[in-house]
């Protein structure tokens, strides 16, 4: 074991430390707190590249013992195998360029050092998540990152929509966290000598010994907490609103990092959910149906945001699309097209966030893109390193979201083959996934260029408080469109910038950087089976059987045939002013309206969830005094009145009398002890 | 060698030892004077003692000796205490009848009324005449003393 692997410990330790220097002490030395967050996650990324070279499928690091009750152990170990290190790089890599991203956009921001403060929790959080080698550990890290998101979402918590939007953020993934505390509980019940550690629980002996019902119902319920942290239907609602958060953070953690850790435990669990085919189809459905719900309501959002928030949750469900699509023989390509998809997503997806937060930053905080328009010559950094992200995104040869898209589809496209191998009758289903995924590909392409298109060509616009759209200057704390635009308070506190000028170099540097890894991830780790070979050294993946994966013409084909389709609808429709879209819009009125009021999935919460929810809340406040405080009152009360209507007679303050009484109750004491 | 201590033995010593401590006990609920209270406690203190010893005796062991040496200790700690509250008791009512002291008691309680006694107790303040303390009979010779004696404060 080399130096990097017995030291894996530092990647976590790194930015913990950074952190608690940027939050406790970087002030009173005097030194920017995005220095000590950067610094540690940037050494981080360097050990993480070290671990990379070392990884190996058997190889886990046992840094103390944790929980020992009994036979019971939990200990904190580390997993460095082929999965982990790639996603330890790619966190720590993505972490550190939006740190440095972050301290220019959070230039000014009276709460600068907390920000990085809980960055550099987050990190540590993440890296534990994806290194720890048992469930049990990896539910603490899971914990951790919800709460570093609500910190984040909720980081101006003084504005009413960011702290309800954390706080929503954290209710849903708790949701999500019984359903993870359920599965743990049942594999402690079935697995040999209650170990949760991923080497047993995901050895072959112990998958073939579960129990008929945990062999669905465990991949079940591991999916439904990967629903709610890697916001899949129906517990997605959360991630749209988490755009409250400063754009770095929703860059970071809503888009490149925390959302996939969803992706990542069923990715890590792979060789006990291959187990049920049918829990499988059922990941692929769910996800093709997020995919497609988000991509349909990213089309007509006008927040630039909101339709990178809409698109994050559409390419989690790529994700997990691929997932579900490796039955039978086509297990170990799916999962790789999905660690592959999540891998080249985090620069891509991370790259458009900041970029519209450069944006953002540019136009003084105002995200609607109906307010500001034709920026390509303002911004030319920005427009650049944007096109190249939204490219990217769209799927278009040979950026980095192309392999990995047509890995997914591929995988697909291959599924109902190997469902028929194994004898599975619904394997059906997965050409009609496969082909509603080619057309949310079609979408993704055509929402991301409307968004390129309104921000950065036609006539140049810059917002004025005199627009239309822009909100009313008090009115608007409660609207849920534009709660990132407030000028009143919130964002105003951060960068004072000039209206209209490109960000300075702090800034778009890490663009560059993220949009020549866009362009190239892609094409250094697809065709070359660079990344395959790599998750190879996975537990659990060499067991999973290796179909015979062949790039298909016909897939590359058709999906860029869509994706070109959907930019060049964008363009037609949105490169200069038209009254297309006006056009198209009413004729299509009622789609057009469901999917600005994101189909109205909120107010169908509200309405059941929430209704019976708070009606739970309100019988149990009533339980809660009526019979609970009752009893409490009444075995209290019961003292006090036998006190002052029987004994308080005898308390007369004759010494005699009490010695007497008590010499007499020990006589009968003793008498009954004695005598009966 | 058997040992000559039998439970015959044993019986006749906690037989005296549940004596003194009956006797102590009814010499406590019955007499109302705070100092022959006092000594009857101690009085049952004694027959535990006794019964203490004996069991020690009777099992060949020392800890009911060592027991017994404990509680004699503790036993004088407390005489020194309880016979400083029964003259400062003394001092506050003239008297020293247990049922004058009856004012710790429930609200609305009527006080027994045990002896005329009681009622003729009043507080040392309200009573003329200087202060004044129980008494013991004087015994040897009385020391040359720098204040007025004890006789002479009498009222």
């Amino acid at each position: 074991m080399g130096f990097f692997v017995s030291n894996i410990w530092l990647i976590p330790l790194l930015p913990l430390l950074g952190g608690l220097t940027a939050g406790f002490l970087a002030r009173r030395i005097k030194l920017d707190p995005f220095i000590p967050v950067a610094v540690g996650v940037g050494l981080a990324f360097l050990l993480s590249l070290g671990a990379y070279a070392s990884a190996d499928a058997e190889r886990s690091v046992l840094v103390s013992r944790w929980i020992q009750a009994g036979s019971f152990v939990v200990p904190v170990e580390f997993r460095v195998d082929g999965l982990t290190t790639l996603m330890l790089s790619m966190v720590t890599f993505v972490s550190t360029l939006v740190i440095v991203f972050a301290s220019g956009y959070m230039h000014g921001d009276p709460s600068y050092p907390r920000f990085f403060a809980f960055i550099g929790l987050f990190v540590f959080a993440m890296t534990g998540l994806v290194l720890s080698n048992n469930y049990i550990l990896t539910y603490v890290f899971w914990e951790g990152v919800g709460v570093c998101s609500y910190l984040l979402i909720g980081f101006w918590y003084a504005r009413p929509a960011a702290s309800a939007a954390a706080m929503k953020a954290f209710m849903i993934n708790r949701v999500g966290d019984v359903g993870f505390a359920l599965a743990i509980f049942w594999l402690w019940a079935v697995v040999p000598n209650h170990d949760l550690s991923y080497q047993n629980v995901l050895a072959e002996s112990t998958l073939h010994g579960l129990p008929e019902a945990a062999k669905w119902g465990i991949p079940l319920l591991l999916f439904w907490a990967a629903t709610a942290k890697s916001a899949q239907l129906p517990l997605y609602v959360w991630l749209p609103d988490a755009m409250e958060g400063p754009t770095p953070v929703s860059a970071l953690i809503h888009a490149a990092t925390m959302v996939t850790a969803g992706v990542y435990l069923i990715a890590r669990s792979m060789p006990l959910i291959a187990l049920s085919p049918d829990v499988q189809l059922l990941i692929a459905s769910i996800g093709c149906a997020t995919a497609l719900l988000a991509a349909l309501i990213a089309l007509t959002q006008t927040d630039l945001k909101r339709v990178m928030a809409y698109s994050t949750v559409s390419q989690l469900g790529f994700m997990f699309m691929g997932l579900g699509a490796g039955v039978g023989s086509v297990a170990r390509l799916a999962v790789v097209a999905a660690i592959f998809h999540l891998f080249t997503h985090a620069f891509f997806k991370a790259l458009l966030f900041l970029a519209s937060g450069s944006v953002m930053h540019a136009m003084g905080d105002v995200i609607d893109m109906r307010r500001f328009g034709g920026l390509r010559r303002r911004l030319p950094y920005t427009y650049m390193t944007f096109a190249v992200g939204a490219l990217a995104l769209a799927g278009v040869f040979p950026m980095a979201g192309f392999w990995s898209k047509d890995e997914i589809l591929l995988a697909l496209e291959s599924a109902p083959h190997a469902a028929e191998e194994i004898h599975f009758a619904a394997g059906w289903a997965y050409g009609l996934i496969y082909w509603l995924a080619m057309f949310t590909a079609f979408l993704t392409a055509f929402y991301t260029f409307r968004a390129f298109f309104m921000t950065f060509w036609g006539p140049e616009k810059l917002p004025s408080p005199d627009d239309p759209e822009a909100p009313p200057a008090l009115d608007h704390a409660h609207d849920h469109h534009h709660g990132h635009d407030h000028v009143v308070t919130g964002d105003a506190a951060h960068g004072h910038h000039e209206v209209g000028v490109e960000s300075g170099p702090i800034m778009t540097y890490p663009l560059m950087i993220l949009a020549v890894c866009a362009v190239g991830v892609g094409v250094l780790f697809g065709p070359t089976h660079l990344l395959a070979g790599h998750l190879e050294h996975t537990l659990g993946f060499e067991s999973l059987p290796e179909g015979h994966p062949e790039f298909s013409w016909f897939s590359a084909i058709v999906s860029t045939i869509a994706a070109l389709g959907g930019i060049g609808l964008a363009y037609a429709m949105y490169a200069v002013p038209s009254e297309a879209p006006g056009r198209l819009a009413r004729s299509l009125k009622p789609l057009y309206r469901a999917s600005m009021g994101k189909f109205y999935v909120d107010e169908l919460y509200q309405a059941t969830v929430m209704k019976l929810v708070l009606g739970l809340a309100a019988a149990s406040r009533v339980f809660d005094v009526k019979v609970v405080d009752g009893l409490v009152r009444g075995v209290a009360g019961a003292p006090w009145a036998a006190g002052r209507e029987v004994l308080a007679k005898y308390h007369n303050g004759l010494i005699q009398f009490y010695a007497a009484a008590s010499a007499l109750s020990v006589a009968v004491l003793l008498w009954l002890l004695l005598f009966t | 060698m058997t040992d000559p201590f039998s439970i015959e033995l044993l019986t006749n010593y906690l037989l005296v030892g549940a004596a003194l401590f009956a006797l102590g006990m009814l010499g406590f609920i019955a007499r109302r004077n705070l100092i022959v209270m006092f000594l009857s406690a101690e009085m049952m203190l004694q027959g535990v003692a006794l019964s203490l010893v004996a069991f020690g005796r009777f099992h060949g062991n020392w800890s009911g000796q060592i027991f017994t040496i404990v509680i004699l200790t503790i036993a004088a700690c407390e005489a020194s205490i309880a016979l400083a509250l029964i003259v400062v008791l003394y001092n506050r009512r003239s008297s020293l009848d247990v049922t004058v002291w009856q004012d710790v008691r429930e609200p609305g309680i009527e006080p027994v009324d045990v002896a005329a006694e009681a009622r003729g107790a009043v507080l040392a303040t309200d009573a003329d005449g200087t202060e004044t303390y129980p008494t013991l009979t004087p015994a040897g010779v009385e020391p040359a003393h720098p204040i007025r004696p004890w006789t002479e404060r009498r009222r």
